[in-house]
């Protein structure tokens, strides 16, 4: 088989030029802790352990990941990329362009493979991440005077009772900027401890109506089940 | 289709410094299989039986070419067809339905789908994949290179995915100096023109871009790429070696970028059979150590480069990016500032860049 030949190899996009390794393993160990400021810190590793050991929602406050553009996120990432043996650039045809990101502070990872180019793997993963990050980053939202974001408002029905004219049509799962409000409506539905009524009252909407929005994607569903079933609760059907 | 390309296109070339063959400058470039019209018809369960015949003969290499040279296995040769199928097909939903659908449900397959190619074709295509190792890229006639696709075909380098850093390299230098994103940026032995059509859409317009090439096979492939882009009026392609069809902006250059021919040529005999049987030759030799094209780029950057002037240069990896700086800090003192040693996105040292030193 021929991945019996390749190792995946790590290099930081935007960072120092990593030094060519023998061993994929240890080119990417000297990457991560050499350039990242957790360095081997407790709380590192708490992170490192809490994220990759359950799918269960971390609780995470202002962090903000979504806002950062493309290429602050790729600074936070470690990307991993198929590498085969061999000199590659001229030598080399294989089309085995896949990436890997990392998100370091989250411990998340997306990967990309099936595109034609490098930078469309890079690009859909970073996708990628980020639906990922919108799905299980949680931050604690404040109830006391809780109004809305207006990236939530702007995947709201239109019928919300609460929600501004200005805010324009209402943003669907196959738009990019469904993903903020996304992620602020599951921190909401978080904080309230899964509780689809209360996060519809919040949100100036019927029990029923925001069910409907949550059913409307799949991912979005999931994770609203991921939390009810944490706190006990009937998953949404 | 008609191209209009560069003036000076049509200019002799100066110097044929290879004993290879170069074709006229008539030489129309071949339409990418995916831009191609769907003028054939047949019914899903051929196109199915001629899909598992080649799964099968992609089976009955499997590590073969690996073990021999480096070469693909059948998981690659699936996925390549996987592609072909994409660029082959109007409908794209055939490409699932090739899968399982139509094993479970056969009466699909007494649908027509339009291909851009016939039968016969697409089972000489596959035969030569694996018979002769043709590059995937040169049967479909075109890479997916960043987010571009470019047309390719016998005669032209296949754009590399490690190459795609150079115009990241191009956008980070003029983020940094606005000053660059103005003037002329040359892009030597431009190829396919990937470099060329990467580097103008960084700038955005401001700069004029000029690729240059020894071959016209590769201008004329180059000029449809640049077309298909709409960038004919921002880059202008000229045929010559190096720098020679430059003369007229000798040191008023903002920056040389190139992918020069990096290989040792005690390597090409080894080389994996879809670059050395298939490639262009003149693009991949790079000498006894690999390095008489990029000596010869660093030389004359020194006298090309305005003042200020940025270069970045791939190389075969860290041997040939530590000799590059070594040498311009010897034999071209004082001249560059800033030289720089740049990895690829496996890690290995790829590429060397610097600055022409400002006058003083």
């Amino acid at each position: 088989m021929a991945s019996a030949n390749m190792l995946w190899n790590s290099a930081k996009i935007l960072g120092f030029p990593v030094p060519l390794a023998s061993n994929g393993r240890w080119a990417r160990f000297g990457c991560t802790f050499r350039h990242h400021p957790f360095e081997g810190s407790f709380f590192f590793n708490l992170l490192r352990s809490n994220c990759s050991s359950s799918t269960a929602n971390s609780v995470w406050n202002d962090k903000e990941y979504l806002a950062l553009s493309d290429e602050e996120l790729m600074r936070q990432c470690e990307m991993d990329t198929f590498k085969a043996s061999g000199p590659g650039g001229q030598h080399r045809n294989k089309r085995e362009s896949a990436v890997r990101l990392k998100h370091i502070p989250t411990g998340i990872t997306a990967q990309a493979v099936e595109d034609r180019s490098q930078h469309k793997n890079r690009a859909s993963a970073l996708a990628r991440l980020r639906a990922l990050l919108a799905l299980k980053v949680r931050n604690l939202v404040d109830l006391e005077d809780y109004s809305p974001p207006p990236e939530l408002l702007q995947i709201l029905p239109l019928k919300s009772t609460i929600r501004p004219p200005e805010c324009g049509p209402q943003i669907g799962p196959n738009n990019s900027k469904f993903l903020p409000g996304m992620q602020a409506l599951l921190d909401l539905i978080s904080t309230v401890d899964g509780s689809v009524a209360d996060t519809a009252k919040l949100l100036g909407l019927t029990t029923g109506a925001l069910s409907r929005l949550i059913l409307s994607d799949d991912a979005l569903r999931m994770a609203v089940n991921d939390i009810r079933m944490s706190k006990g609760m009937k998953p949404l059907k | 289709m008609r191209l209009s390309i560069g003036r000076s296109y049509l200019v002799a070339p100066h110097c044929v410094k290879s004993s290879r063959l170069i074709s006229s400058s008539s030489s129309k470039p071949q339409i990418p299989l995916f831009l191609r019209p769907p003028n054939h018809s047949i019914k899903l369960t051929d196109l199915h039986k001629w899909y598992n015949w080649a799964k099968t003969l992609n089976s009955s290499v499997g590590s073969s070419f690996v073990d021999t040279d480096n070469g693909p296995d059948s998981t690659l040769l699936n996925r390549e067809l996987k592609w072909l199928v994409q660029d082959a097909v109007e409908d794209k939903s055939v490409s699932s339905e090739l899968g399982n659908e139509i094993e479970q449900n056969p009466k699909l397959g007494l649908r027509n789908v339009r291909l851009k190619v016939g039968i016969e074709e697409l089972y000489r295509l596959w035969k030569q994949r694996i018979d002769e190792r043709r590059p995937f890229q040169y049967i479909v006639g075109c890479e997916h290179w960043r987010d571009l696709i470019l047309s390719v075909e016998e005669g032209v380098l296949i754009p590399r995915p490690e190459t795609e850093a150079l115009v990241d390299l191009v956008g980070k230098v003029v983020l940094d100096n606005e000053a660059l994103r103005e003037g002329f940026w040359v892009d030597l032995g431009t190829g396919s023109g990937a470099i060329a059509i990467g580097i103008c859409r960084i700038l955005e317009g401001g700069a004029r871009v000029i690729a240059t090439d020894l071959s016209s096979i590769a201008l004329a492939v180059a000029g449809y790429n640049v077309q298909r882009y709409g960038l004919q009026d921002l880059i202008e392609l000229r045929q010559g070696s190096w720098y020679k069809p430059l003369q007229d902006v000798r040191g008023k250059l903002s920056g040389i970028i190139s992918n020069p021919p990096y290989i040792p040529s005690d390597n090409i005999f080894g080389l994996q059979a879809e670059v050395g049987k298939h490639e262009p030759i003149v693009a991949l030799d790079g000498g006894s150590n690999g390095m008489d094209d990029l000596i010869h780029l660093c030389d004359e950057a020194a006298v090309m480069l305005k003042p200020g002037g940025f270069f970045a240069f791939e190389t075969n990896g860290e041997d040939q990016c530590k000799l590059l700086v070594n040498y311009m800090e010897n034999n071209h003192k004082g001249r560059f500032c800033n030289l720089k040693i740049v990895s690829d996105f496996v890690g290995i040292p790829r590429f060397t860049t610097g600055f022409l030193k400002e006058a003083i």
